[in-house]
């Protein structure tokens, strides 16, 4: 059933983009190259996963396998007016990528510290670069990951000194604007031991066209490191999205996230954190789909030592013929004594139609802990929509209400204002149509 | 559980219960003449047969799945005999039964009639077998009721074990099942006509027919309209079993407001302390809820068997009908349990209950696998699920893997699981009151437990209260 091995290779153009990618001054470090060697490598034995894969079981990913695309080449030639519509305010850096490629007219930096393209990057900070680059986000198991890691050129390089505390929040936004093109977008975070910072990762297109985004974001936290991570996925309602990020959380660091899937015909969000003593991880999402999109978010949280704590909050909601996947793994290895992990995942369904796979999973091998998931399938309260309608409300204004009022509850943990709140707009707009 | 138990469980033959083997038992190997030979050893007709070599056609082409969460060494199925003639154990009294053994039965509270069955003495040397088989016969046959073993039915209801069998769990449905469905030796077969309630508790012990049902365990029963039974399968004592791999199918039909009860107590070899030996149990179970308003109830106790690896399920067909599954899994020692149930609802307004506790001690591994899956048709369906473990000890693992599938908006479904461990501060509040730790530890794992052992037939639960402690003997402490 797995494709042809060298399918992707010429379908995703890994072999234009390498003979690209030879003359780039990065190249010049032997590490790198041997790194990118590496995965290209990887990606002629890998296959594209089919639904025989028990982790693809209910993503069928071979629609993207069938088409073509390429990596784009040129540097793009559009302006901050053009992208006016998707700044935020308020950012202490913003990095902006069009169809992958670094867009340095449009990116911005008054944070102080390093927040610069990969390219770049990797030539001023190789040291501290190479020991964390590509150590996280595994490529000898993933085609995806592997297809990232060979096509390794621009991507967003945040490196925050120890102790070095950002009050503003560091904007990273990738912006698709051609049909049929590839783009690989990096993401590596380095916290340095007691830093602090919020990081903004913002996928979305100009317009509503095909195109593919495969995604690899890095982060390694050091000792008491506090890193809040704001994922919005909002790409072209025809787009595809394979997305994955892989945390490494030290000793009593920090991680919180909320993880946004809106857009694309197909997504797939892969989120990994392992957590050592006495780490602390948050993870929520919310995946609002639509019409015949599918949405699949796979988290693991990988509780290595003891003394962790993870909370987890995952939301579907799915109208018209979408199909939302969700598959939360708690892992608890041997002697991770005192965990303490909770887990939810609450799904929504608004049509005849729709359709949820959901699997919280828990995994434990130490005995003095405590662990509890939950997970519910269904549609509004009947109650809840009986009482707004003695309010006054109409049917579908309570429901569309209480179906806002479900989704937002995630949004709401949000911590930059600007972008909740255009994210709620968006929200509100999903639920009234 | 005491070495000196394992080493005797361990030892069936040693006091030569068996003579005269090889006249009875087929050479190892699996082939279509193994299997026409089964067949016509046992006078099936034509139709058996062709089941038999379709199921085995197909198991051909299949492989051994690796999903589960178990590790064992690969089985060698040409080194198994798939055909032996029943040879019930005899001894002549109970005083030539192990002491250790009848300590077992006095430790579990085994009634005294059942301790000389269970522990391979002749029935009627102790007390008048005759006469009991007769009483249920009769009492049975008054109202209808068809309880005997599936060759018996082959023999005497052709018609209905064809209807039937395969219905729920059809040949080529999983690996074992296929394997199962080509060699199965023996098992029960029970029918309630239209209307009945069966007038007893039917179990395996009573069975009319005593033969041993072998490794390749088949049962079919099947609830006409408004008919309901409670079936008990299994034995509290240590089961004398050498054979490695034991994979039955069991499969239950309930029609128009037909209510099933199986009720399950698991409790075979196994293996030492260190992993080695004990059973393979990798069985299929599914009920059917046919009809409108029926009700399949699964009720188990795991506690045996190297690998268990089971997961007694519901198709909810019949419109308002409802599935439920009690479920008590205990691992020890290197023990690995891989079970749970799958919920299948199709018909409209169908419920279905989970409720499952995993036990785990020493350096075994217990899973619970669940699936819930709503299919479109299933308009206001409803689950509720729970699932939670007691971790014994630091090595042990425990796992849970709840497949939710909802395509239907008006569904239900709730899930929800929690792990928790014996605390020192809960057996120090039973010492403060004079409670000694292996007694505490006995009765919070009977709190933990209560929801299921609730569901079990009075003396089942007595002994199924008493197997876990005898158990868990030494693990904590």
């Amino acid at each position: 059933m797995s494709r042809a091995l060298s399918q992707p290779l010429v379908l995703w153009g890994l072999l234009v983009g390498d003979a690209l990618l030879g003359a780039t001054p990065a190249s010049a470090l032997t590490w790198f190259k041997q790194l990118r060697a590496q995965a290209v490598e990887r990606v002629g034995v890998l296959t594209v996963p089919t639904t025989r894969d028990e982790d693809w079981r209910f993503t069928d990913v071979s629609p993207i396998a069938m088409l073509s695309f390429q990596p784009a080449r040129n540097t793009s030639g559009q302006t901050l007016v053009d992208i006016a519509g998707f700044m935020l305010p308020e950012v202490a850096a913003r990095l902006v990528f069009v169809d992958g490629v670094y867009a340095p007219q449009l990116s911005r930096n008054d944070s102080g510290i390093v927040v610069a393209n990969l390219a770049d990057a990797v030539l001023a900070h190789a040291s501290e670069i190479e020991a964390q680059l590509a150590r996280h986000a595994d490529f000898q198991d993933s085609v995806f990951s592997a297809l990232n890691t060979a096509f390794l050129h621009d991507g967003a390089v945040v490196l925050i000194p120890r102790g070095v505390r950002l009050e503003k929040p560091v904007h990273v936004l990738y912006l698709a604007t051609r049909e049929a093109a590839a783009s690989y977008p990096r993401c590596l975070l380095i916290a340095g031991a007691g830093s602090a910072a919020t990081l903004i990762e913002d996928y979305r297109s100009l317009s509503e066209v095909a195109y593919l985004t495969n995604a690899v974001t890095e982060m390694a936290l050091a000792q008491d490191a506090h890193i809040k991570h704001v994922r919005v996925q909002r790409e072209s309602g025809v787009a595809f999205h394979i997305g994955q990020c892989v945390v490494s959380a030290a000793k009593a660091s920090r991680y919180e996230s909320v993880s946004i899937a809106q857009g694309a015909r197909i997504s797939r969000y892969g989120l990994n954190v392992q957590l050592c003593a006495g780490a602390e991880c948050t993870a929520d999402g919310l995946a609002l789909i639509d019409g015949e999109q599918l949405a699949d978010t796979h988290t693991t949280i990988d509780h290595a030592a003891p003394d962790g704590r993870s909370r987890q909050l995952h939301k579907c909601i799915v109208g018209g013929t979408a199909h939302a996947v969700f598959n939360g793994k708690v892992m608890v290895r041997r002697g991770a004594q005192h965990t303490d992990s909770a887990q939810a995942s609450r799904n929504l369904l608004l049509s005849p139609r729709a359709r949820i796979d959901t699997k919280p999973q828990l995994e434990i091998f130490a005995d003095d802990v405590k662990c509890a998931h939950g997970a519910t399938v269904g549609q509004l309260d009947a109650d809840e929509v009986f009482y707004l309608r003695s309010r006054g409300l109409s049917e579908q204004a309570a429901r569309d209400l209480l179906t806002f009022a479900f989704g937002a509850e995630v949004i709401e943990r949000i911590p930059v204002a600007a972008l909740r709140e255009q994210l709620k707009a968006q929200a509100l707009a999903y639920t009234h149509h | 559980m005491s070495t000196a138990l394992q080493n005797l469980v361990n030892q069936p033959y040693k006091h030569g219960f068996v003579t005269d083997i090889e006249s009875d038992v087929a050479a190892k190997g699996l082939s279509t003449d193994t299997i026409r030979m089964i067949s016509a050893k046992k006078q099936e007709p034509e139709w058996l047969l062709e089941f038999r070599l379709k199921a085995y056609e197909h198991w051909l082409t299949m492989e051994e799945p690796r999903w589960p969460n178990v590790h064992y060494p690969k089985i060698d199925f040409q080194a198994i005999s798939y055909y032996s003639a029943p040879k019930p154990k005899k001894l002549a009294s109970m005083d030539e039964v192990d002491p250790e053994l009848l300590r077992t039965f006095e430790k579990l509270g085994v009634p005294m009639n059942e301790r000389a069955k269970l522990a391979g003495v002749a029935v009627d040397v102790i007390f008048d077998s005759v006469s009991v088989a007769t009483t249920y016969k009769q009492k049975l046959a008054d109202v209808g009721v068809i309880f005997c073993s599936i060759s018996e039915a082959v023999r005497e209801h052709p018609e209905l074990v064809r209807q039937y069998m395969g219905s729920v769990v059809p040949a080529g449905d999983n690996y074992y099942a296929a394997l199962n469905s080509a060699v199965f030796t023996d098992g029960s077969f029970c029918f309630i006509p239209k209307g009945v309630k069966c007038p007893m508790e039917l179990s395996t012990y009573f069975r009319i027919n005593t033969e041993e049902s072998g490794q390749f365990e088949r049962t079919l029963i099947i609830a006409e309209d408004g008919a309901s039974v409670s079936y008990l399968e299994g034995c509290t004592a240590p089961k004398f079993d050498t054979n490695q791999l034991h994979a039955a199918v069991v499969e239950l039909v309930a029609l128009n407001d037909a209510d099933i009860k199986y009720s399950t107590v698991q409790n075979w070899y196994a293996g030492d302390e260190n992993g080695k030996g004990g059973i393979y149990n990798f069985v299929t179970k599914r009920g059917l809820c046919k009809g409108v308003n029926s009700r399949i109830s699964w009720t188990q106790v795991e506690t045996g068997s190297a690998i268990t690896w089971k997961y007694p399920s519901c198709v909810l067909r019949g419109e308002n009908s409802t599935g439920e599954f009690y479920s008590v899994a205990l691992t020890n020692h290197h023990q690995q349990a891989d079970t749970g149930t799958k919920m299948i609802h199709i018909g409209k307004g169908t419920r279905s209950r989970i409720i499952s506790k995993g036990i785990s001690a020493g350096v075994s591994n217990n899973s619970y696998r669940g699936l819930v899956r709503i299919a479109p048709t299933a308009a206001g369906a409803r689950n509720f699920s729970q699932c939670d473990s007691l971790l014994i000890g630091d090595q042990c693992g425990a796992h849970t893997f709840p497949y939710i599938q909802v395509g239907n908006p008006t569904a239900k479904v709730e899930h929800e699981a929690s792990t928790s461990k014996i605390g020192e501060d809960q057996l120090f509040y039973f010492a403060q009151r004079g409670i000694g730790a292996e007694e505490a530890v006995s009765l919070i794992i009977n709190g933990f437990c209560k929801e299921v052992f609730q569901q079990l037939p009075m003396e089942f639960a007595v002994e199924a209260t008493q197997l876990l402690g005898l158990k868990l003997e030494g693990s904590v402490g």
